[in-house]
């Protein structure tokens, strides 16, 4: 009725197909590096399991729930890391992110966007593990 | 029980040794009061008595039940809590398929503000089985073509998803 072209270019068709067709969407055997995040405001749910050898990373995928940018951003990132090594992985931004995704994302939604990175980061940097050991 | 916040007027004396608080109310009550916020309560008392709280009451449930009329025409939307004459005015709901976020952003665009998420009641969205719902709240000044436009932005919502 009364929306804008706005919201076409905000929800675009790539973003809504990643979101209905999630890449490698799934679960990994016996991955090298598992890590799960969640944003607490939103419920929004992202984990990521990753295959690595030789400092590359084989294979990679993700499974999770929430909103379409989280969910999108996911799909996106995990094309982008497939045959990454590990290193230039652990380089990637926020605007990196935020750039693939190309739609203006409202401070509100910021923390859908970066969910997947997040998970990334700390996976990738193993953060995780040294907190299971802290405790 | 100590005090959480220390502040003016919350002391008797202050010792190097240790401090002597002052007695009830004044100890838990540092620093200078809330006058402005006092002051606006008043005037806000005021304006609604000026109303009538059951003019207010009544704005408040003709709008409500508009709402859950209309939104309960629409396919694929489910309804939470009881029926409005049971209701303040505010509904709660969630589209199959579309998460409150996304609706939230899309009825953004239309100038319509929507609570979205898990409302503060996490055992509550555990117990309906939802990670989050959209929530729409209604006042005084909220106006029957505003719950038209949110209607609008639902349906726009379903188009961009379908």
């Amino acid at each position: 009725m009364s929306s804008t072209p706005a919201d076409d270019q905000f929800y675009r068709e790539y973003i809504l197909d990643h979101y209905k067709n999630p890449r490698n969407f799934g679960r990994l055997e016996n991955p090298d590096i598992s890590h799960e995040e969640d944003n607490p405001l939103c419920g929004d749910v992202i984990g990521m399991e990753f295959r690595v050898k030789d400092g590359v990373i084989e294979d990679v995928k993700f499974h999770g729930r929430g909103c379409a940018i989280s969910q999108a951003a996911a799909s996106l990132l995990t094309e982008r890391l497939k045959g990454l090594p590990l290193e230039e992985a652990k380089k990637i931004s926020k605007d990196d992110v935020l750039g693939e995704l190309g739609i203006q994302i409202s401070p509100a939604r910021i923390k859908c966007a970066l969910l997947s990175l997040k998970v990334l980061k700390v996976g990738a940097y193993g953060l995780a593990g040294d907190d299971e050991e802290g405790e | 029980m100590d005090p959480f916040m220390s502040g003016g007027d919350m002391i008797k004396a202050v010792r190097i040794e240790g401090t002597t608080y002052h007695d009830l109310p004044w100890k838990f009550e540092a620093g200078t009061q809330a006058i402005a916020e006092v002051i606006g309560l008043g005037a806000a008392v005021d304006y609604l008595s000026g109303l009538g709280m059951e003019a207010v009451r009544a704005h408040e449930r003709e709008i409500t039940e508009y709402a859950y009329e209309a939104l309960s025409d629409i396919e694929g939307l489910t309804l939470y809590g009881p029926p409005p004459s049971r209701r303040a005015g505010v509904i709660s709901f969630a589209l199959e398929g579309i998460h409150p976020h996304d609706l939230a952003t899309i009825a953004d665009r239309d100038q319509v503000c929507l609570r979205a998420g898990h409302h503060c009641a996490m055992p509550l969205m555990t117990r309906l089985g939802v990670a989050a719902t959209a929530r729409a709240s209604f006042y005084i000044y909220t106006q029957k073509d505003e719950v038209d436009r949110l209607v609008g932005s639902i349906k726009e919502a379903q188009r961009i998803f379908k």
